[in-house]
């Protein structure tokens, strides 16, 4: 049986010189990564730079040698990911220039399924089309730790460490956002379930 | 004669046994699944995946990187 190769043993490697070894890095993290970007920057083009740009930081500073292992490559690449994010805001708030809240494209691409009639792929359409309207009315902060928790999968000590605050204020930040959440879909009369 | 303990009452478990990998510590004590399910089920629904033109694009430019 083929055994599947660690993270680091993947950078060891693509460190070596073999290229393909960080694309399964890629591969293996991508879903993580751009949940976290595409869900946090409304801008569907924006998101998809950062993306990129996200990987490339990641390639120099492997190669680089600024990565030291400690079984936490993807906490690392999320973290330069919210930089990346960070500095993008800044250099707006230097340029004072809008942003682009209001672009409407839908950035979920759920699975499609061939058997889903019309009517299902609509009502699920609209279903993300709401979710994602529920996440971006979230204050920043709650934002951040809804989407790292849920759809990057970081543990709470890893939030912590990420947005640079304590476990317990990442804590309470998620259960502010929970209730929001839930305060809203009650407001809004928002059913959010598929039949 | 008394039966051997575990037959009718619920088996114990020793701490290997409980898979926990997938557990977060903190988000468990907190209880956020119990309180907020009906919230944290809706978050599911959704999966955001990068498409396939914009990983073509990234492993490109990746390459070329090299």
């Amino acid at each position: 049986m083929k055994k599947i190769m660690s993270d680091y043993e993947l950078i060891e490697k693509f460190v070596k010189g073999e290229q393909s070894c960080f694309e399964q890095l890629i591969h293996r993290h991508k879903n993580k990564v751009y949940a976290y970007i595409s869900l946090y920057i409304r801008d569907q083009a924006l998101a998809e730079d950062l993306f990129q740009d996200t990987f490339l930081k990641v390639i120099q500073s492997v190669k680089s040698g600024k990565y030291y292992d400690n079984g936490k490559f993807i906490s690392w690449v999320m973290r330069i990911a919210h930089n990346l994010i960070i500095d993008h805001f800044r250099r707006i708030k230097q340029l004072n220039t809008v942003s682009n809240d209001d672009y409407e494209s839908d950035l979920f691409n759920s699975r499609k399924h061939s058997e889903s009639n019309i009517e299902d792929h609509l009502i699920k359409k609209q279903i993300q089309k709401d979710i994602r309207m529920l996440i971006s009315q979230l204050p920043d902060d709650q934002r951040e730790v809804v989407i790292l928790r849920h759809y990057s999968g970081l543990s709470f000590k890893e939030i912590a460490e990420i947005t640079e605050v304590s476990i317990n204020t990442a804590l309470g930040r998620m259960r502010y956002a929970l209730i929001n959440m839930r305060k809203m879909m009650e407001e809004k009369k928002i059913t959010l379930t598929f039949n | 004669m008394d039966k051997p303990m575990g037959l009718n009452s619920t088996p114990f478990l020793s701490y290997p046994e409980i898979l926990t990998d997938d557990t977060d510590i903190y988000d468990d004590a907190w209880g956020f699944y119990p309180e907020f399910h009906d919230v944290i089920d809706i978050l599911r629904q959704v999966k955001p995946v990068p498409g396939k033109r914009l990983m073509k694009k990234l492993i490109r430019r990746i390459r070329q990187e090299d």
